[in-house]
């Protein structure tokens, strides 16, 4: 109980660090919707069905974007505040403690999403027509977890750099090529194909997709449900190496006393 | 000391030594190298396998290759230089910068130094990844032609990346900004399709921004027009980056005025 009390405890506090500065937000907006903007123009006159394919693209973006700063700054902002050491100090678990913070962004991140698809429905005027809504919604959410599991890995990753930001700056196109964000992946070379599978969202976008548009021909043979199996597998490995992660950087950040050091 | 400060030479080339080493104070070189090959790397492949996906005759993949390779300049010089004030206010170094009587205009055009360096760096690495990884064909490119273009838009799109910076003393942070501007000119500057694309009402704001020039004169460099062909699209290129460096420095001034005056200086 007491390592779930710091979980509900940082949750709160990163909406408290929310609240105080909510334009972190434009940033992980802007950046999906403009790309969405770019793709649609570049189609000059799109169909509806490419309009919801772009968006769809862009939605997911957003959350990868939202997911990836969140994650990268988590650490950092407390080295820039000085209060890192503090929570390495304290009895509870690291990993229970950026899970409180990753919890929270999770929930921007839906805004986020949310937020590019409804706006360039508005400026597309394209009609927000879901084949089946239940099922987009439960891939949405899902995948959405996915994107927050991916997260946390790398925010392991990220406590030992003092170079968080570069690294952040330089994962956000990486991801939205890998995962076939915008166009399907078997435009990519035949070799990236394991490396674009092994991105939970890849198998993501292809669900929302699947549950989005009427006639999606260019899905992955798995179907939906293949889809959300796979990327909850890819998720909960994730997971497990993150919280292996969280341990050996508590230790190795223990024994190197730099972690002030930015 | 003080015949130092009043030297606007001696001061711009001290900020830019100081701007370099504070730079990799902090980022590991290996990083920095690998920030250098792998950016540009993945922006133009994205924009590539869009316009693969699409297939719109008019906006083929070396069109977007060619204009993502001179675009992944903003990421220094847009981004990295948009931060410098707030890179100033975040390592506390910002009051005793202004304090200081050393010109201003030195200071921070001398901490944009090494980015020029660095955005050259950059888009010439990017124009080879056109070249080897997305096929663009430079058998008809004027070399001399396209290293012009690349020297004007960097330096122009420097004093752009200044002007957002001055913006950087009075909010409490640059980075929203950098960031916005960041992603905007791939929507705005002819990178991706043609600005004839854009809203009518949308297109004097692309030729605000000097990138338009760039990548319109670079995709003419390829193509193997002449000095005198590219001249044109340079000249206004140059006066537009010189112009929004002027007026950035007025805005620095004005600023950092109303930033002294309601007391914002150091607010981050």
């Amino acid at each position: 109980m007491p390592r779930l009390r710091a979980t509900v405890s940082s949750f709160r506090h990163q909406a408290a660090m929310f609240w105080a500065e909510p334009q972190w937000i434009i940033p992980n907006v802007i950046a999906p919707f403009v790309l969405a903007m770019v793709v649609l123009m570049i189609y000059r006159e799109p169909s509806p069905e490419a309009v919801l394919y772009a968006v769809l693209g862009g939605g997911m973006m957003g959350m990868w974007g939202n997911t990836l700063y969140a994650s990268g700054f988590s650490i950092q902002s407390d080295r820039w505040w000085g209060t890192v050491d503090a929570i390495f100090a304290a009895p509870s678990p690291l990993i229970w403690i950026i899970g409180g913070r990753t919890i929270w962004n999770a929930f921007v991140g839906i805004v986020n999403g949310l937020f590019v698809l409804v706006a360039a429905m508005i400026i597309f005027q394209t009609p927000l027509e879901i084949a089946d809504f239940p099922l987009f919604i439960l891939a949405f959410v899902l995948t959405l977890l996915s994107l927050a599991a991916l997260g946390m890995l790398f925010s392991a990753a990220f406590v030992l750099t003092r170079s968080a930001q570069v690294l952040t700056n330089g994962l956000e196109f990486p991801i939205y090529v890998g995962t076939g964000s915008m166009f399907p992946i078997f435009l990519l070379p035949y070799w990236t194909h394991p490396l674009s599978y092994s991105l939970a969202p890849t198998w993501g976008i292809d669900a929302i997709r699947y549950a989005a548009l009427s006639d999606y021909a260019q899905g992955f043979s798995a179907g939906y449900w293949g889809d959300l199996l796979y990327m909850m597998i890819l998720a909960v490995f994730y997971l497990t190496v993150s919280i292996w992660l969280y341990k050996a950087v508590d230790h190795r950040a223990r024994k190197t006393a730099n972690l002030m050091r930015y | 000391m003080s015949e130092n400060v009043n030297d606007p030479l001696r001061v711009f080339w001290s900020s830019a030594v100081l701007a370099k080493r504070a730079l990799f104070a902090w980022l590991n070189p290996a990083m920095w190298i690998m920030q250098l090959f792998g950016m540009s790397l993945f922006q133009i492949a994205f924009f590539v396998y869009v316009a693969k996906f699409v297939n719109n005759s008019e906006v083929t993949m070396e069109y977007v290759a060619i204009g993502n390779a001179l675009q992944s300049l903003a990421y220094v010089s847009v981004f990295a230089v948009c931060n410098i004030t707030g890179e100033e206010k975040n390592q506390g170094t910002i009051e005793n910068l202004l304090v200081s009587p050393a010109n201003r205009f030195s200071v921070f055009v001398g901490r944009a130094m090494f980015q020029i360096v660095n955005g050259l760096a950059t888009v010439t690495i990017a124009f080879m990844y056109a070249a080897l990884i997305f096929n663009v064909d430079f058998s008809q490119a004027n070399y001399l032609g396209l290293a012009s273009v690349i020297l004007v838009t960097t330096f122009a799109m420097t004093g752009f990346g200044l002007m957002l910076s001055s913006l950087g003393l009075f909010l409490r942070t640059s980075m929203i900004i950098a960031n916005i501007f960041l992603f905007i000119g791939l929507l705005l500057c002819g990178v991706n399709f043609p600005v004839s694309y854009l809203p009518t009402y949308l297109q004097p704001l692309s030729y605000a921004i000097p990138m338009t020039y760039g990548t319109e004169a670079a995709r003419m460099a390829v193509e193997g027009a002449s000095l005198g062909e590219l001249s044109g699209l340079l000249g206004a290129e140059a006066l537009v980056g010189f112009t929004v460096m002027i007026a950035g420095y007025l805005m620095f001034r004005w600023f950092e005025h109303l930033a002294r005056s309601k007391g914002t200086l150091d607010r981050f």
